[in-house]
């Protein structure tokens, strides 16, 4: 799927996809948005998570041009939101939390009006037509009343709709909300081959755990500010905002020589005794140390027959951040912003 | 895979929103249900039409029919037009493509104006044949048949304009109430005249302002008027759909503004001055309520459109900027215009009685910026039911007040303190009072004006952050900078 000429605006590669910077937006005494600052590579699947109301759906809406900024700017493809919003559209495909469909209409119908809507006209307009039903899998469903179709159809024709004109980055707000399971594979099986073939990504979910599987950055905002980022693997061992990892380790012997080995090794506290062995803290996160603990342990006659680096729920490590923030033991930490252009 | 067939139905070259709503519009039960019972009726009024006798009443019926489903049940279907696509929230989606609000909401339009052409151009045959069995006049005929799709097209643009609040109950009030006096008064209108007359002859002529100029307005500047009707429901309509950086009032009330100094031209040099001062006296009445009841813009953006044209900007800006407050300036400049015009035309008192009614309206608004409906997120409805309620306290007063005045042959001087009560103090004040009675009311309809002035003063203040962020941003870009 290439963009034709016409409908292709420039694209500064030089830039990151997405720049949101000291982004502000208030209704009436609100804040919505309240100094949000952020970018995103080309090609990256990253995250939004925040509660209700937390700023995510504003931002979003603003990047998609759906709303405007108090102050601060948002630069797509290199292209300024509030000053070339049209080129910004044509980068731009987007998907709402909710949204309806046409009655009286099918869904090759319904996909039609979108591409004469996006100036797709005559042969062009139906190859893209066919590229994004095949795409979505909705070419058998061509002749269905659009209002008929069950939820996980209408969020993949939703899907087939933000994708006709080719967009390099995809906004996404809510996508799995309210599928079955099956629905919500397919969708996130969807969402990994547009990863693959290099668009750029931001999704906002409320369930973190698939975030986590399809996303390579997370961006936590809350009360309308970003307050931490990174990785989903490193959130849910939690050693991200620590420096500490906590490994589970199960021995062949009698816990207590864990314990006594624990008590005089470096860097090692012990979290607690278990069954067959301990829960440590071990004061650091990278694969090195942590394997050269296991190695220690094993040369020290410890018969270790299990020993795995603990995963929180991304829920839990989200709670706990927050809760973190509140008592002021961790600072927010917005991601760097790369040197501005001159637009 | 299988490859989708492709769809021929409507050409390129047709908006996308007319194809859609063509598609949706023509298979619903109701348009394919009107279409059926009205041809069934008009084949049996042919018939009965063709047996001498009762052609009159038959005729009657004939008209009757066509003007309902024209003027009444194909605008109808403009009612929840804009509200669906709110409620599915289906706008966002639309407003991401290449349509903008107005191709939206004119699409919408357009179509029930095809549907409408479809069932008028079905209608030929029928008049045709009542021509070739009872003789009537052929072109009078067909002119009538146009003045009702016209009239029907008007109506719709209204009721899509209408459709833009969500609220069910408030469009059933705010569309049912217009729409039911004004359907009902025209369907009259053609029955009576069809009656008293025997022939669609007498109404060839039939002039909607020239009616109420007391006057006849030549055919193109009906026209004319008909076609900027449209263009102001629908910008009423695209107003309060269009994104928040939109610079659609300025495009409105640039349009309004030529429309205007056209009407005054030709009050000027045609000999139709009397009756084009009260058609620009309602043009103005109704760009009033438009620019009375936007929402005072709080995007930077768009208040750097204005700067970036330096002085003659900063000007234009105080008028066409979207807004009330800059609606007010602006409704200032036209009701200059038009008083002039008026005095030009029918003399200082009609143009101090238009003053005071153009009063009416920014005591309206101001009363909305006093009230709590000030913080409403549409400002029309409660300007709408501010003005309904107005005219029921208005008629109340007339009715229980000034009843004993006019009986004593007393000028009723307390009228003075409400502008729309005034014309009708004044119609009853005594030969010899009538003139101090002017120059009190206008004094006393000037509070509101002033009352308005400090409420936009107020409210231009609060975008003062807004517009200095404008001004940075356009001196970032001027200067080749970062956009702040």
């Amino acid at each position: 799927m290439s963009l034709s000429a016409h409908h292709a605006p420039e694209i500064d590669r030089n830039q990151p996809a997405v720049v949101v910077d000291d982004l502000h937006r208030s209704f009436g005494a609100l804040k919505a948005v309240d100094g949000v600052s952020f970018s995103i590579d080309h090609g990256r699947v990253v995250g939004f998570v925040g509660a209700n109301g937390a700023g995510k759906t504003t931002t979003m809406r603003i990047m998609a041009t759906l709303d405007s900024p108090g102050s601060g700017q948002v630069r797509i493809g290199g292209h300024n939101v509030v000053h070339h919003p049209a080129k910004v559209r044509r980068l731009l495909g987007w998907m709402p939390d909710s949204f309806g469909t046409y009655e009286h209409m099918t869904v090759l119908e319904y996909m039609d009006f979108y591409a004469r809507a996006l100036g797709f006209k005559g042969a062009d307009r139906l190859r893209r037509i066919q590229e994004a039903m095949d795409f979505t899998d909705l070419t058998p469903l061509a002749d269905r009343m659009s209002h008929k179709m069950s939820k996980g159809q209408t969020q993949r024709l939703c899907l087939g709709r933000a994708l006709l004109h080719d967009p390099q980055i995809l906004i996404m707000d809510e996508p799995a909300a309210g599928l079955d399971p099956k629905a919500r594979v397919e969708l996130k099986n969807l969402i990994r081959i547009l990863a693959q073939e290099g668009k750029t990504i931001l999704i906002s979910s409320h369930i973190l755990s698939e975030l986590g599987e399809m996303c390579d950055t997370l961006l936590f905002i809350d009360k309308g500010r970003i307050v931490h980022h990174g990785d989903a693997a490193s959130m849910m061992r939690g050693t991200d905002t620590t420096g500490e990892t906590l490994v589970n380790v199960q021995i062949a012997a009698e816990p207590a020589k864990l314990i006594e080995w624990a008590l005089t090794a470096p860097l090692i506290k012990i979290e607690e005794e278990t069954k067959r062995g301990a829960r440590l803290r071990i004061q650091a996160t990278d694969d090195a140390t942590l394997a050269g603990v296991l190695r220690r342990m094993i040369q020290d006659g410890l018969p270790v027959v299990d020993y795995h680096r603990e995963e929180r729920k991304l829920e839990d490590a989200f709670i706990d951040m927050l809760g973190q923030i509140d008592q002021g033991k961790l600072k927010t930490s917005p991601p760097p912003l790369p040197v501005k252009n001159d637009e | 895979m299988t490859s989708v067939a492709p769809l021929t139905d409507f050409p390129d070259r047709l908006s996308p929103m007319v194809v859609k709503e063509l598609r949706q519009g023509l298979r619903t039960r109701l348009f394919g249900g009107v279409m059926l019972v009205l041809h069934l009726l008009l084949i049996l009024f042919t018939l009965m039409s063709g047996g001498a006798g009762n052609a009159a009443e038959v005729s009657g019926w004939f008209d009757g029919i066509i003007t309902l489903v024209l003027c009444v049940i194909l605008p109808l279907r403009g009612f929840s037009a804009v509200a669906d696509e709110l409620r599915a929230r289906t706008l966002d989606m639309l407003v991401l493509t290449q349509l903008s609000a107005g191709r939206i909401v004119f699409g919408k339009w357009a179509s029930i104006a095809s549907q409408s052409l479809l069932i008028a151009l079905s209608v030929l045959p029928y008049v045709v044949a009542r021509y070739v069995f009872g003789g009537l006049d052929l072109f009078g005929e067909v002119t009538v048949l146009f003045y009702k799709w016209l009239g029907g097209v008007v109506l719709a643009a209204l009721v899509i304009a209408l459709s833009t609040q969500r609220q069910f109950w408030l469009r059933a009030v705010i569309i049912g109430l217009p729409l039911l006096m004004g359907g009902c008064g025209m369907a009259s209108f053609f029955m009576l005249s069809r009656m008293s007359a025997g022939s669609g002859a007498s109404l060839t002529t039939f002039s909607v302002f020239g009616m109420v100029a007391g006057g006849s307005v030549s055919v193109p500047v009906m026209l004319g008027l008909a076609v900027w009707l449209i263009f102001f429901c629908l910008g009423l309509a695209a107003t309060r759909i269009a994104p928040a950086a939109s610079l659609l009032a300025v495009v409105k009330r640039s349009v309004h503004l030529v429309v205007l100094l056209i009407l005054l031209l030709l009050a000027w040099v045609t000999s139709m001055g009397a009756e084009l001062t009260v058609v620009s006296s309602a043009l103005l009445a109704l760009v009033m309520l438009d620019v009375l009841t936007e929402r005072v813009n709080e995007v930077p953006s768009v208040y750097a459109a204005f700067y970036r044209h330096g002085g003659a900007g900063r000007v234009a800006l105080a008028f066409l900027a979207p807004g009330w407050a800059t609606g007010f300036a602006y409704s200032l400049l036209l009701t200059a215009l038009v008083a002039v015009q008026t005095w030009q035309q029918r003399g200082l008192e009609a143009a101090q009685l238009g003053l005071i009614s153009a009063a009416s309206m920014w005591m309206l608004a101001a009363l909305l910026q006093i009230l709590p409906t000030r913080h409403a997120r549409d400002l029309l409805p409660p300007f709408i039911f501010l003005w309904l309620g107005l005219n029921l306290v208005v008629t109340l007063l007339t009715s229980m007040l000034m009843m004993p005045f006019a009986m004593k042959s007393v000028t009723a001087w307390f009228t003075c303190a409400l502008p729309p009560l005034m014309p009708v103090g004044y119609a009853s004040a005594q030969a010899a009072d009538k003139t101090e009675f002017l120059q009190l009311g206008l004094w006393s309809a000037l509070l509101w004006p002033v009352v308005l002035l400090v409420a936009a003063v107020v409210a231009w203040r609060g975008t003062r952050s807004v517009r200095q962020e404008a001004w940075r941003m356009t001196h970032a870009q001027e200067g080749g900078g970062a956009a702040t």
